[in-house]
């Protein structure tokens, strides 16, 4: 018997389908499902309509959480956009033994965002870390910076080990939107008299706008939900001056232990990055 | 006027190194100092002012980790684990990938548009029901909850990886290969894996890496050290009044380390395909 081609491609596409559904389609309706639930260990389960989602924002750690996770997701997006940009202008601009700055400015994107956080720690650490030796030795300050035990110092450690993290991959995406503009453009402007200020202004700007926004989009997305960093520096200290949302849904799920509050907060954790992830999706649809 | 001088001063190829090269202090500084951490005895990470470079390096920090803590008990779980699921998704993305890009039939759009989909739903918002899911099953603690909540994070990212890998092989390659008698699955299996290794081998260097550097997954669905990953075991050198720095450090380059490798080896390959995968080429 011959199978068509295109039942051939039906075919073909069945396991990817049974791991999208398994794991993606099946636990997203459980998620809609348990969030409209009273779902806690000690009573039976009932449902209760929208109570789970008039708790979550009655809480004023919700709304605590969602001030600190926008902080640290702009303050790891502009971080990284800062360091991503201009390490990748710096290498498109070398002409010598570029492949070997190239790799060097990769390895940080090896390194696991838990380890990160405790790379970070030790430097930021004011008992032993190098961080303040160092500006002590440039007589910037006097004595060592508390940074654990300071609110906002204890957020700029977070976004600097996750940034840290994700500069290599802004690099890489802007560097390869840099290396598609036609030279002879760079050409062209040099012979009309303009300086690289003007070059980088009028030509590179609007060439790389599109990818950078992308990777901006992707980046927010990204620092929108991560906790691997605060969870190894902070745990969302000192006192909740770090308490990210997606600490808040762990706290439903281990510490009140209430499945029913802690899907309604995932759901509204869910819309919140849909509404980035949209924009992201729309964005490169255009594209084609 | 002062533009003009910042031009100048920025058009010197000897500014951009310069610069370049102060960016990229900062950014292996972390690494050099973890390593040199690691090799310092302990009450010499505790002192201060804190010493840069190990006064009297030891391996001490290396043997304490290795054979007195259940590091390498953390090390081998990652391993089963981050291999497992490289595995699943390789494997179980192949087929459905290239079924995809070569064959397409009615419909294969939407599917298409399903695996973009998926992407967007952050993996935290299914925490709460993938843990319901898994305790009904009796799933927690067991490698098989860790491998099959990282295919959740990674199979959508390499069928779009793959794809575009895929999107790329000339058709008449395979056409050719049919009318000499090959069936579809032979050429797939015979010519358009070989021709495409290199592709296939960077999906699967990132998924490996990326599920070996997992933590949230592997944090709230384990939480005893016969399966925990090295990301949560590591938080075993941390105490409530002390950490073990020089531990700590020991173990970060113990769990950095397949990171370090494949991105000295294969940076270009990992480079591109992580890039293909976020957008289209």
């Amino acid at each position: 018997m011959k199978i068509s081609n295109s039942h051939y491609g039906v075919i073909l596409s069945i396991p990817g389908l049974i791991i999208i559904i398994a794991l993606v389609i099946f636990p997203l309706i459980t998620l809609l499902i348990t969030s409209v639930l009273r779902y806690t260990s000690i009573y039976p389960i009932t449902f209760t309509g929208f109570k789970n989602y008039q708790y979550i924002f009655g809480d004023r750690l919700f709304w605590l959480g969602l001030e600190k996770t926008v902080v640290y997701s702009g303050g790891v997006t502009a971080l990284t956009f800062c360091g991503g940009v201009i390490l990748a202008l710096l290498l498109s601009k070398i002409t010598r033994a570029s492949a070997f700055f190239r790799s060097l400015s990769m390895f940080s994107w090896a390194v696991p965002l838990v380890i990160s956080g405790f790379i970070w720690r030790w430097i930021f650490n004011p008992n032993v870390g190098v961080f303040s030796d160092f500006l002590m030795k440039l007589k910037l300050i006097s004595k060592p910076l508390p940074v654990f035990s300071d609110s906002t110092l204890s957020m700029i450690a977070c976004v600097v080990a996750d940034a840290w993290v994700r500069i290599p991959f802004m690099c890489v995406f802007t560097l390869a939107a840099i290396e598609s503009i036609p030279r002879s453009l760079y050409d062209a402007a040099k012979v009309d008299g303009a300086d690289c200020v003007d070059a980088f202004r009028y030509i590179t700007l609007p060439h790389i706008k599109h990818m950078v926004l992308i990777g901006l989009l992707i980046t927010s997305m990204i620092s929108f939900r991560t906790i691997d960093v605060i969870f190894a520096m902070t745990g969302g200290g000192p006192g909740r001056d770090t308490y990210v949302l997606s600490l808040y849904i762990i706290d439903q799920l281990w510490l009140r232990v209430n499945y029913g509050t802690g899907s309604a907060a995932s759901v509204i954790m869910f819309l919140l990055i849909a509404s980035f992830a949209g924009y992201y999706v729309y964005l490169i649809f255009k594209e084609e | 006027m002062l533009k003009g001088t910042i031009a100048k001063i920025l058009e010197k190829p000897f500014t951009s190194y310069l610069l370049l090269i102060i960016m990229l202090t900062i950014m292996l500084a972390p690494i050099i100092f973890t390593a040199f951490t690691s090799f310092k005895p302990r009450a010499e990470t505790f002192r201060w002012p804190p010493t840069y470079f190990p006064e009297e390096p030891t391996l001490q920090a290396y043997h304490e980790v290795l054979f007195r803590s259940p590091m390498v008990r953390h090390l081998f779980n990652s391993l089963v684990v981050s291999l497992g699921t490289t595995a699943i998704v390789v494997v179980g993305g192949l087929f459905s990938a290239y079924g995809l890009s070569q064959y397409a039939f009615k419909g294969s759009k939407i599917v298409l548009l399903i695996f973009i989909a998926t992407r967007i739903v952050p993996p935290i918002s299914l925490l709460v029901p993938f843990y319901i899911i898994m305790s009904f099953l009796h799933l927690l603690n067991t490698y098989l909850c860790l491998m099959i909540v990282n295919t959740f994070l990674w199979y959508p990212f390499a069928i779009w990886m793959l794809k575009s890998f895929f999107d790329q092989f000339p058709r008449t390659l395979i056409d050719s290969a049919i009318v000499d008698g090959c069936t579809r699955t032979g050429a797939f299996l015979r010519i358009v894996v070989p021709v495409s290794a290199i592709g296939i081998a960077a999906v699967a260097i990132i998924t490996f890496l990326w599920t070996w550097n997992e933590f949230l997954f592997g944090m709230i669905f384990t939480n005893t050290r016969e399966v925990q990953p090295i990301t949560v075991g590591a938080h075993y050198f941390v105490g409530d009044e002390l950490v073990q720095w020089d531990s700590i450090a020991a173990t970060a380059m113990f769990t950095a380390l397949p990171g370090l490798i494949f991105f000295s080896i294969a940076q270009r390959a990992i480079v591109r395909g992580l890039t293909a995968g976020a957008v289209k080429e």
